[in-house]
């Protein structure tokens, strides 16, 4: 490209010089001008063609020579519109309205697409641009061609392809960039132009590392150990997290994903990319939310357990005391202090019960062990010797199948039985207590293990109500108990990722049911 | 010849049920009591107004307590030539496992949780006169004294 020379005294310099219009001179003038500038038109990588304002051509370089079938001689001294029959021509000649350098300075420095033509008469698209030169002869205007047969088929084939999928793209709710395997975007829709806040035309052609600058490219070019078929095929249909780049340069979370995109350039690719901002925040909000719930239920459970702990050492004194002085006053006040100091008794020793098993339910979560590979049977063995003196005084027969090795905290899984196996012999009729207890493989492949009684039974209004805190369905005259021992099963079940269930027929007994994951390879043990 | 306990114990309400539970179980204890570390270390050393203390042939010791805790009592008598051999048996109303195996680290003779029930803790101290203050063979205080040398080792080495 030649840089314009243009200038008001050039103007009227080239009028004089028309006005001598010696051929010799010119000729002369073309000889000198041809010599000054060859070395740059044969540099240049287009074809240039010069042409003075009469629309013939008065210099050209090889570029053109093979560009357009000619060689110089049949091309020197001829009108330009032999080679490039419209456009040109009408652009840089004056007409009634405008003068030449007017007719050129509007022309300057854009691209024009034209048709050019060969000497076989074969024509193909090119683009000039045009630089005025100023000479003796005239105003000069040097055209830059190129050859955009190339260009102008891959952009037939986007056009087709944008067609085709234009209305599939705009259809997205993500934002959809289409991009070859160059890393140019060559597509792009509506969605895609306001997440990044560029207009489509700044865009296309653009490399895709403007807006997203890393991680994708990289993933769907070629590199030496892999094609870009490969590249991308390892990518396909997965959520790639990264980060775009807005016009303003302000950054922003993204998912894209990959699918491709067959077209005469090559396999191109598809990204719909979505904004996850608003997911990351919410997710970071999420985790944030979780931690404090851990936080507060931890700081709940210690709270629970050191209230409970505490409680017990005042309350220890007012049940010791109230204890020895019934034991020394007994019957040595009137009646009526006896009766007062038995509600002391009894409500002493109630609430130590109760801070008792308040303190266990917090143990369940605040005490818990490592779920190990614990022989079920053990600890219902456990379980059967600490209710040793329960089971001899009700005269309860408690059997059991082989029970299988699970995945538990062994201590609590002794309490667990030790509630249930507990409850079934309290809550019991006239007769011998039966207690059965299994285990068997469940659809999940965990163990589903069974407390079966011929006791009281429960009415089904209150199959949930009792695994409660506190829930009691007896009066205390009845049965004693502060209603936590259920309540506790239910926890050292949840914390096994279990639940607990009751099943039962009032008069008829209640069958509680949990399960616990088994050890891998672990049968039931032989022993019965 | 009477028994000799020191208790230290900074809850009036558990001293006073401990001497109940000895009353009940040995007519011939002489229950002491240090209500913190500090004064527990005067007791032990017949300092102050403890000048003339007798020598425990037992001491319990509480875990929580102001000034000093139990814990430094323990340390300290375990760490002198002549108190080391007075048994020194832990009753607390700590169950954690830190302290009792920190306890037995600093050579407790033995760790008791208080139970709750007033009968639990009347059996537990008679266990403790049963055991520490009847079948057990304890140290003589004089021979002890005689038979260790200012370096810290026994004649017996």
């Amino acid at each position: 490209m030649l840089s314009p020379l243009e200038s008001p005294e050039g103007i009227l310099v080239t009028a004089a010089i028309r006005d001598i219009s010696v051929r010799k001179s010119a000729e002369t003038h073309l000889a000198q001008m041809e010599g000054r500038y060859r070395g740059l038109l044969e540099a240049a990588p287009d074809a240039m063609v010069v042409v003075n304002v009469g629309g013939e051509i008065v210099l050209l370089n090889v570029q053109a020579e093979k560009r357009f079938g000619y060689s110089r001689d049949e091309l020197v001294g001829q009108k330009v519109k032999n080679i490039i029959p419209q456009g040109f021509a009408e652009r840089i000649i004056s007409d009634g309205t405008r003068s030449a350098a007017e007719a050129l300075a509007q022309q300057i420095g854009t691209g024009i697409e034209l048709i050019g033509r060969r000497k076989d008469s074969s024509e193909f698209p090119i683009e000039i641009m045009l630089s005025p030169l100023e000479s003796p002869e005239g105003i000069l205007v040097t055209a830059a061609i190129r050859d955009i047969s190339v260009r102008k088929g891959a952009e037939t084939h986007l056009a087709q392809m944008e067609g085709r999928y234009r209305g599939l793209l705009e259809a997205a709710p993500d934002a959809m960039v289409v991009v070859n395997p160059g890393g140019d975007i060559v597509l792009l829709n509506v969605q895609a132009e306001k997440q990044f806040g560029y207009g489509r035309d700044e865009l296309v052609g653009q490399k895709v590392k403007n807006i997203i600058p890393e991680g994708f490219a990289e993933r769907i070019i070629a590199d030496g150990t892999r094609s870009a078929a490969e590249a991308l095929a390892q990518q396909i249909g997965t959520g790639i997290e990264l980060v775009a780049r807005r016009k303003d340069g302000s950054v922003f979370p993204i998912e894209i994903m990959l699918s491709p995109l067959e077209s005469p350039e090559g396999i191109l690719v598809t990204a719909a990319i979505r904004d996850i901002s608003v997911r990351q925040a919410a997710e970071a909000d999420l985790l944030q939310k979780i931690d404090e719930l851990n936080m507060s239920n931890e700081e709940l459970g210690k709270f629970a357990y050191i209230a409970s702990h505490d409680l017990q050492e005042p309350l220890r004194m007012v049940a010791s005391y109230t204890q020895l002085l019934s034991r020394r006053y007994k019957g040595k006040l009137d009646a009526e202090a006896d009766e007062f100091i038995a509600f002391a008794v009894d409500g002493a020793n109630r609430m130590q019960r109760l801070i008792q098993d308040l303190l266990s339910y917090s143990r369940v979560g605040t005490k818990g062990q490592e779920l190990l590979d614990t022989s079920s049977e053990e600890a219902l063995q456990r379980a059967l010797v600490n209710l040793r003196s329960a089971v001899e005084e009700s005269g309860a027969l408690v059997t059991h199948d082989p029970l299988p090795t699970v995945l538990a905290d062994g201590t609590q899984l002794i309490q667990l039985f030790q509630n249930l196996i507990g409850n079934a012999i309290k809550y019991q009729k006239p007769g011998v207590p039966l207690v059965h207890i299994s285990a068997v493989r469940n659809a999940a492949k965990q163990w589903t293990f069974s407390v079966k009684d011929n006791g009281l039974g429960i009415e089904p209004q209150y199959f949930e109500k009792i695994f409660g805190m506190f829930q009691r369905l007896h009066k205390r005259e009845e049965f004693a108990g502060t209603g936590i021992g259920l309540a506790i099963c239910k926890k050292i079940a949840e914390r096994h990722g279990s639940t607990i269930s009751v099943e039962s027929e009032p008069g008829q007994g209640s069958t509680f049911r949990f399960a616990l994951e088994g050890v891998k390879g672990s049968h039931a043990s032989q022993q019965g | 010849m009477a028994l000799e306990v020191l208790l230290v114990e900074d809850s009036p309400g558990d001293v006073r049920l401990t001497k109940e539970a000895f009353r009940t179980a040995n007519n011939n204890v002489r229950l002491h009591v240090a209500t913190d570390g500090v004064d527990a270390m005067a007791f032990l050393n017949q300092e102050g107004a403890y000048a003339n203390a007798p020598r425990p042939d037992l001491t319990l010791l509480d875990l929580n307590m102001p000034r000093m805790d139990g814990r430094e009592v323990l340390a300290r008598i375990k760490n002198d030539d002549s108190l080391k051999t007075i048994p020194t048996v832990i009753l607390t109303t700590s169950t954690a496992d830190e302290d009792i195996v920190s306890s037995y680290r600093l050579h407790a003779n033995c760790y008791f949780s208080k139970p709750v029930q007033l009968e639990d803790f009347e059996s537990l101290v008679k266990t403790i006169n049963d055991f520490w203050l009847t079948v057990a063979k304890l140290p003589h205080e004089d021979l002890t004294a005689a038979v260790v040398p200012k370096d810290g080792k026994s004649l017996g080495e």
